[in-house]
């Protein structure tokens, strides 16, 4: 009986310096100099070999590696969320997600959803969904996102157009297409078409988390749209630009200035472009080429 | 015919009993429990992971029968001197293998229905549960897959028992066995990578590189061939040609694996 009441105590001690060993050593191998291997992804000719007969599963690790991350960075205070360097490593990882199964959507959802819009990385984002338009010529949605990132980030509304009809070409591909493709040889209202891009992109996203992501993009264009056409307003009543955007207020014209879902504020620049301070979100709207692309 | 039948069937009842089957069945079990829990954090493709993860752990838990059930099927006869009495029957050395090497293909035979029929189980009830995310699927295809598996893990088997002919310990088997499951899956990946120009590939890679992965090429089995996942997976077209010429590949590797083996065998002297 006695015997038996030792061995208990000893387990339950034993388990007890267990979890405490554990949490110390994990701690304390946390302060050990780190290398960055985090940050290095092995070249995706060697992972296609290395995979064996698991390419497709290899693929999904990727792409879930690329889920955690997104997820663990909505949860960070600092400012930028996500640094440059994990920009970089975030499109290497979609990229060879891709290369070990081209046929995955799922990656290429992510790098539509996030690399243009959060990292301002456009270009690198049409590159991996060419990729995808390739394999999976069934897919109507890759030429179509190629084409909205053609016209709203890069300012290439040939490209864009041409994607569009390609888009529109596909199963499933809708009519609204050929649409948007005459509009954008129309050369209208880039903000408006914009947002009528974005709609029909909500309303095919079924993901909860990023139908939130473009309904906030939404509300940010809307606003950004009431208060150039609210500046355009003031110019036609008083002859001049405004001063301000309290001005808009001061004068009647508004009843007060729509928030920024981004936090920031919104300004006039001097030619009386409406922009919002809050540049890291919505910075390639604001982009040095693409303001040259326009004017 | 009829003098191998009983061989078989001892060596498969034999297989079934073994403790490490059970070990692997759990194993097996796990990996589809994480198929359901994995594929439902997927925002889109859920077919597509489901089938990915169900057809990996086919293969995956087949590699390990064979590895470490079929190799010691093999070996127990020797190590435990069990093989004497059963050569002293009026059974040629060659009935023994070929024997042996049937009641392997049972075994295998046996599990992976058992593992397809709990896999299709899996993404069956996914299936019914989010069918929405099942854009392209198709089930005869995911059946194919399995088939090629079940081929590619016989086309093994007979090599470990090629190697276990002519090698002294089970321990060596097992180590060619999976030296040559690896070279298998990446000899045509690796072959095509050495044959790309240098200006291509950005570095050169020397001519008796380039020789010696040839040979490695005709030498050990493609077993790349018998891997159609990604196909399954995305329901893209397989054609019958394709699988045709691949089946009579796999068909003719194992009978030359098996005889050679048979051959061998012949000559051994046991301690």
């Amino acid at each position: 009986m006695r015997s038996k009441l030792l061995v208990l105590v000893f387990l339950l001690l034993a388990a007890f310096v267990h979890i405490l060993s554990l949490g110390k050593a994990v701690d304390a191998r946390n302060q050990l100099p780190q290398d960055d291997s985090d940050t290095f992804v092995l070249p995706s000719p060697i992972l296609k070999i290395a995979a064996l007969e698991f390419q497709g599963l290899a693929s999904d690790v990727f792409f879930l590696k690329t889920m955690v991350f997104i997820g663990g960075t909505q949860q960070r205070k600092e400012m930028p969320r996500v640094k440059e360097w994990e920009w970089n490593w975030l499109v290497k990882v979609l990229d060879t997600a891709t290369d070990l199964d081209p046929y995955f959507f799922d990656p290429y959802y992510y790098a539509n959803a996030y690399l243009p819009w959060d990292a301002g990385k456009a270009a690198e984002a049409n590159r991996i969904l060419e990729k995808g338009s390739r394999y999976r010529d069934w897919d109507w949605m890759l030429p179509f996102y190629i084409g909205f990132n053609d016209f709203f980030f890069l300012g290439n509304d040939i490209d864009a157009s041409a994607h569009l009809m390609e888009a529109s070409r596909r199963p499933g591909g809708d009519p609204m297409l050929a649409s948007l493709a005459a509009r954008l040889a129309a050369r209208g209202n880039r903000t408006e078409t914009a947002l009528y891009f974005l709609e029909e992109i909500a309303k095919r996203t079924e993901d909860r988390g990023m139908k939130k992501h473009y309904e906030t993009r939404m509300r940010a264009l809307r606003s950004l749209l009431f208060l150039d056409n609210s500046v355009s307003r003031f110019k036609k009543t008083f002859g001049r630009m405004p001063a301000s955007l309290d001005e808009l207020v001061n004068r009647n014209i508004i009843d007060q200035i729509p928030p920024d879902p981004y936090g920031g504020t919104y300004y006039i620049t001097q030619d009386g472009k409406v922009r919002t301070t809050a540049s890291s979100e919505l910075e390639p709207y604001l982009s040095p080429e693409q303001k040259q692309i326009r004017q | 015919m009829t003098a191998l039948w009983p061989i078989a069937l001892i060596t498969f009842k034999e297989g079934i009993r073994n403790r490490a089957i059970y070990g692997i069945t759990l194993f097996a079990l796990l990996l589809f429990g994480a198929t359901a829990l994995v594929a439902t954090m997927i925002p889109q493709e859920v077919g597509k992971v489901s089938v990915d993860m169900a057809l990996s752990t086919i293969s995956f838990t087949g590699l390990l029968l064979v590895l470490f059930v079929g190799i010691n099927l093999m070996a127990k006869d020797l190590d435990k001197r069990t093989i004497y009495t059963v050569l002293a029957r009026p059974l040629s050395r060659s009935q023994y293998i070929f024997g042996k090497f049937l009641g392997m293909i049972l075994l295998i035979l046996v599990t992976m229905c058992v593992l397809s029929l709990l896999a299709m189980a899996a993404i069956f009830l996914l299936k019914m549960s989010i069918s929405g995310y099942f854009t392209r699927f198709s089930w005869p295809l995911i059946g194919l897959s399995i088939f090629l598996t079940i081929l590619m893990l016989v086309l093994l088997s007979a090599i470990s028992f090629l190697f276990a002919s002519f090698t002294s310990s089970s321990f060596i088997t097992l180590v060619l066995t999976i030296i040559t499951y690896i070279i298998g899956h990446s000899i045509s990946g690796v072959k095509a990578l050495v044959e790309t120009p240098s200006e291509v590939l950005g570095f050169g890679v020397s001519p008796v590189t380039v020789t010696l992965v040839r040979v490695a090429y005709y030498l050990f089995p493609n077993l790349s061939l018998f891997n159609i996942k990604l196909q399954a997976a995305h329901d893209l077209p397989v054609s019958t040609s394709y699988v045709a010429w691949t089946v009579l590949y796999g068909v003719v590797y194992i009978c030359l694996s098996i005889t050679l083996a048979a051959i061998i065998f012949r000559k051994k002297e046991f301690p």
